[in-house]
């Protein structure tokens, strides 16, 4: 079932008429020093500081990291990222395409070395993978595999490579559902029960830690939402899990701690409540003439007001205004003295997609929001 | 954790189109080698070096006589399944997976080396035996005698050939694994190494003769004919030994420092 609730959040309140004054800009979004309009690079500086105000113990950490730096030849792909990823959270990470996600994933994972920086993992020093990949289990992009094995012998190759006991198989198949095809070859299973397999991999060596890269794809609706329990079932037994998507959706439901990066850089990082606390809410109003949407626009900006015009998939254009539910009575008034009669006023909540956007500065759809597979609840 | 590696590597190749196709395809082409030899053999006189006559099969080196032309065809496979195993670990992407449960990189590939190369000795030395079986039951329909093969001598120049041919088939074993892993296509670099040696070093050898002595190829050939016209066997034992240290010192290198984007 799509789930609305990944859609944008929308509280239809009642539009009234009573004087009341605009509050200042700095007083509705009291962390923000500035009149001005927020720039991306000004909300990251602001996230940065008030997020960072409760950074989890170094002791409490599964993964720690500190300039991580890497360099294609000229090319600068993760450029001095820090990580924080607290014992027992589940993290998502974010990005754009191409934002360096799955090079760090591969230089956490000892697969690429760094140019520069250092970390540790489940106490580990990041130089010397062998020290932690024993307590690491991760699914690295789509799942890749032995195409004439069958899935057990594909999930023997690692056992016996990793020192582990053969028969954990037949339990990690069950727990994925696949142990009733375990015997097939793997080039007949579908991209969902390949995706499976992946996982059932990364649990082998029952990890303290797991890393698991677009750990969705491919799997049907029904996949995504046994996916999502999965995920939380692990982290409820004391796993770490570090989940890299592009589904935001799926972030926000599944991770309780977040990291966003965009060219190689931290733009966010700390709890997804953290992050939604620090993004004001919007109201969504529509004038009664069309005509006079850009009118209105112009009113509220010369009131200090951040606007922007939505034109929605379907239904009229509305004007989108970031200030919440109780600004709504002096949005209404002022549009009133300008003789516009408003016949909808409703409040919505910030997604993370649109969060994302506005750190990322991205407006692309390199990464998928709330309409695309990661709305199923 | 050598061991780890190398068990996990049989996995792989214990399936069975890669045992049927290596294991079954040598049995098949050295017994139909054999059946070929025996019944186009005249009976009496020295015969030619392709095809002794029976009075020559008769002798106590008779058994081995063939030997010596399989040395290519057991290289090639070698050579062909060893870049195969490493290489499709690139191309299927499956590399990444296997570093995480094994990160250190010279033990995964020593025990992925045995692996493969422990495979294509068992593939030789079965479809030696079965063969053998072959000559045995051809020899008693062309009423050759087989007491000498069996004699002292004969088994001693038996396990020679044998052992002069594992050492080749390992040899190849080493280039393909270098070869694969430096590719890392494995249809390219079958294709790639099979090229050189039947091409390449065919066509050096015939326009530059002298340079015969040193090529890998033709060195290995010799290690596997326990010496022939060009060059000795201690000389082609310890010069490709050089090439091949240097090859797995090199590759062994470039697995451990290379970083992994497949």
């Amino acid at each position: 079932m799509l789930s609305s609730s990944l859609r944008w959040k929308t509280r239809v309140i009642e539009t009234h008429t009573e004087s009341r004054e605009v509050i200042p800009r700095d007083d509705f979004w009291p962390s923000i020093s500035s009149r001005e309009p927020l720039s991306v690079d000004a909300s990251i500086l602001n996230l940065q500081r008030v997020l960072d105000l409760n950074p989890p113990a170094s002791s409490d950490l599964a993964v720690s990291a500190s300039g991580l730096t890497k360099r294609f030849g000229e090319r600068t792909v993760v450029d001095a990222l820090d990580l924080a990823i607290p014992r027992g959270s589940v993290c998502g990470f974010v990005g754009p395409n191409g934002a360096g996600k799955t090079t760090t994933i591969r230089m956490l994972l000892g697969l690429v070395q760094p140019s520069a920086g250092s970390g540790s993992i489940l106490g580990g020093d990041l130089s010397q993978p062998q020290s932690y990949l024993h307590k690491v289990g991760a699914l690295i992009e789509s799942p890749a595999f032995y195409p004439q094995l069958s899935g057990k012998n594909n999930l023997l190759v690692l056992a016996r490579l990793g020192g582990i006991d053969a028969a954990t198989i037949a339990s990690i198949l069950d727990r994925v559902g696949l142990l009733q095809r375990s015997t097939d070859l793997y080039r007949s299973y579908s991209l969902g029960m390949k995706q499976r397999l992946g996982i059932a991999a990364a649990l082998l060596a029952a990890p303290e830690l797991l890393i698991l890269d677009e750990p969705t794809n491919g799997l049907d609706p029904a996949g995504i939402v046994e996916m999502r329990d999965l995920i939380r079932s692990l982290a409820d037994e004391g796993m770490t899990v570090f989940v890299s998507s592009h589904l935001l959706a799926e972030i926000e439901h599944i991770c309780d701690r977040l990291i966003m990066i965009s060219d190689g850089k931290t733009v966010f990082q700390g709890e997804v409540a953290q992050l939604r606390a620090t993004r004001g809410d919007e109201l969504v109003l529509r004038p009664e003439v069309a005509a006079s949407l850009a009118s209105l626009a112009a009113v509220l900006r010369q009131a200090g007001f951040t606007v922007r015009i939505e034109e929605p998939s379907s239904g009229p254009e509305t004007l989108v205004v970031e200030a919440g539910s109780d600004q709504a009575a002096a949005l209404n008034r002022m549009a009133m003295e300008a003789n516009i009669t408003l016949i909808h006023i409703s409040e919505r909540a910030r997604s993370l997609e649109e969060a994302f956007f506005e750190l990322t500065g991205s407006h692309s759809r390199d990464v998928a929001t709330t309409h695309s597979l990661g709305g199923v609840k | 954790m050598i061991f780890n590696a190398f068990r996990s590597e049989w996995v792989k190749l214990r399936r069975t189109t890669l045992v049927l196709g290596v294991f079954g395809g040598l049995t098949v082409a050295a017994s139909l080698f054999v059946v070929l030899l025996f019944s186009q053999a005249a009976a009496v006189g020295p015969g030619s070096a392709d095809l002794p006559s029976l009075q020559v099969l008769a002798q106590p080196n008779g058994l081995i006589h063939g030997v010596d032309r399989v040395v290519v065809l057991l290289g090639i496979v070698a050579f062909g399944v060893a870049a195969f195993q490493i290489a499709s670990e690139y191309s299927l992407g499956t590399l990444r997976q296997v570093l995480v449960r094994q990160p250190r990189r010279r033990i995964l590939l020593a025990g992925k080396y045995l692996g493969v190369i422990s495979f294509v000795v068992a593939a030789v030395v079965f479809a030696s035996v079965v063969a053998g079986g072959v000559a045995v039951v051809m020899a008693h329909l062309r009423h050759v005698p087989v007491g000498a093969w069996f004699g002292v001598t004969g088994i001693k120049d038996l396990t020679t050939a044998l052992g002069e041919l594992l050492l080749a088939v390992v040899g190849f074993g080493t280039l393909g694994l270098a070869v694969g892993l430096f590719l890392r296509s494995a249809v390219f670099a079958v294709i790639a190494g099979l090229a050189y040696l039947i091409a390449v070093e065919s066509i050096v050898g015939r326009v530059l003769p002298a340079l015969n002595r040193w090529l890998p190829g033709q060195l290995l050939l010799g290690v596997g004919q326990g010496g022939n016209t060009t060059t000795t066997f201690p000389r082609a034992l310890i010069v490709s030994g050089i090439y091949l240290v240097g090859v797995a010192v090199v590759t062994a290198h470039a697995f451990a420092r290379r970083d992994v984007t497949a």
